[in-house]
């Protein structure tokens, strides 16, 4: 008995409902639905159900609309109205969608492990696609931008150039600050897609550890200890689920937070909030 | 199984180690994302948010106002109380000195009494020792007829002449 350890076959994207190209000025877009769209879809389709849920306002909560009200009373008390102010309301749909999403996509690769249904491997994780997570931290950075200069038109400059600088430091920290503007979306869609990416591999191996130190003791004689350092991944694979649960949670509200920051920024540009 | 096995590995191969740098599934996923982000955006947008928001700035109104009304009405209720005490206060100053007074009728009456059946005792007292006063005259004149009889007998019997009472008479008036 062999067993070949794939840990990366789990971020293969394959096509499950095939539609054909779009043709938009020359470029074939391929939007068939994938296993990706799927769990992109069930992620929204989720959030929708739950914030439906929140949002039939009884002034006493059962338990679904509270579960809705706490996070968004997450988003709203911890997050936007400490670090914007009170003029930071009109985001909250914004930071609360980025969040909701990526914390539903994130969990979704770890509750939702259905396995194979029907001859397809259902398990993913949308957020551990570098393209998902590079065109989430690309909206962010662009949204900031475009929110930025609507707010401030040409005194967007002042987010480079903090006031009261001598000239001689200007020219150094302009620069300086340019470089770790422009990085944001690169670290915002790394951290994300890195730490998905990571914990999944990592709780692969591990389970495929249960596998094949399973078969390993099957084989008896003193190979039959095989199945104690089984019984040790398999409790590491409870463990890391856990973790991964944890990291779910974290990502999607440090991605929220970081937003948020980036957004007071540019909202409270050159007013010392 | 061998055919699979090598198809895989093709496939392997020509993505060329991680999956998600296959150029090929970005487009789609790319496009995917940005719809369904942006349908759950004009969704939080113009449902979720502002009526959770709603849900949860309502029920915060709702509680101060509760808490509110809860202060105002024990703040009557401390009104009453207070109001109430002074009351009972009073009463009960009233009901001292109802007591005080009628304790004072009382031990007035109580005295009259008492020096109204002293002063009949004092009376009867007075009588008495009247009449025992009356008495013990009359016996000491009894005494004193009786004295004048035995000294008349002893003079006699001592002298052998009987001495008359007129004489006694004035020997006990000598000596008182």
């Amino acid at each position: 008995m062999s067993f070949a350890i794939e840990p990366m076959e789990q971020f293969m994207v394959h096509k499950v409902v095939d539609i054909a190209p779009i043709n938009i000025g020359g470029f074939m877009l391929d939007m068939s639905i994938t296993n990706s769209t799927v769990m992109m879809l069930v992620a929204a389709t989720l959030i929708s159900i739950l914030l439906a849920f929140s949002s039939r306002g009884s002034l006493v909560p059962g338990r679904v609309q509270a579960v809705g009200e706490i996070l968004f009373d997450l988003i709203d008390n911890t997050l936007v109205t400490p670090i914007i102010g009170h003029n930071g309301k009109p985001y909250i749909p914004f930071v609360f969608t980025i969040f909701m999403l990526v914390l539903f996509m994130n969990l979704g690769g770890v509750l939702l492990s259905v396995g194979s249904l029907g001859g397809q491997e259902w398990t993913f994780t949308p957020t551990a696609q570098l393209a998902v997570t590079a065109t989430l931290a690309l909206l962010t950075f662009l949204s900031v931008i475009v929110i930025g200069i609507i707010k401030n038109g040409f005194g967007i400059y002042k987010l480079f150039v903090p006031s009261g600088m001598p000239l001689a430091m200007v020219i150094v920290m302009v620069p300086i600050e340019l470089i770790s503007f422009l990085a944001r979306p690169l670290t915002l869609a790394m951290r994300l897609f890195g730490n998905m990416l990571g914990g999944h591999v990592v709780m692969y191996i591990f389970g495929s550890f249960v596998v094949m130190l399973g078969a390993i003791g099957l084989t008896g004689g003193i190979a039959t200890l095989g199945f104690v350092g089984s019984a040790l991944s398999l409790s590491m694979v409870v463990v890391l689920t856990g973790l991964e649960l944890v990291v779910a949670g974290l990502q999607a509200f440090v991605f929220a937070a970081l937003a948020t920051v980036y957004l007071n920024e540019v909202v409270n540009l050159g007013h010392g909030h | 199984m061998s055919a699979s096995e090598t198809t895989e590995g093709t496939a392997h191969a020509e993505a060329g180690g991680l999956p998600q740098f296959d150029p090929a599934w970005w487009p789609g996923q790319i496009a995917w994302f940005l719809i369904i982000f942006l349908a759950v955006f004009i969704l939080m947008r113009t449902i979720f948010v502002p009526r959770i928001g709603g849900t949860i700035a309502n029920r915060d109104a709702t509680i101060e106002g509760d808490i509110a009304r809860a202060r105002q009405l024990k703040d009557e209720a401390d009104a009453q109380v207070q109001a109430a005490a002074a009351e009972t206060a009073a009463a009960r100053a009233s009901s001292q000195k109802l007591a005080s007074e009628a304790r004072a009728k009382a031990q007035a009456e109580i005295a009259a009494g008492l020096a109204k059946e002293e002063a009949k005792l004092a009376e009867s007292t007075a009588k008495a020792e009247a009449s025992i006063a009356e008495a013990r005259d009359k016996a000491m004149g009894g005494v004193r007829a009786i004295a004048i009889d035995t000294a008349q007998a002893i003079v006699g019997k001592l002298t052998g002449k009987p001495a008359s009472a007129a004489e006694i008479e004035a020997a006990l008036a000598a000596r008182g």
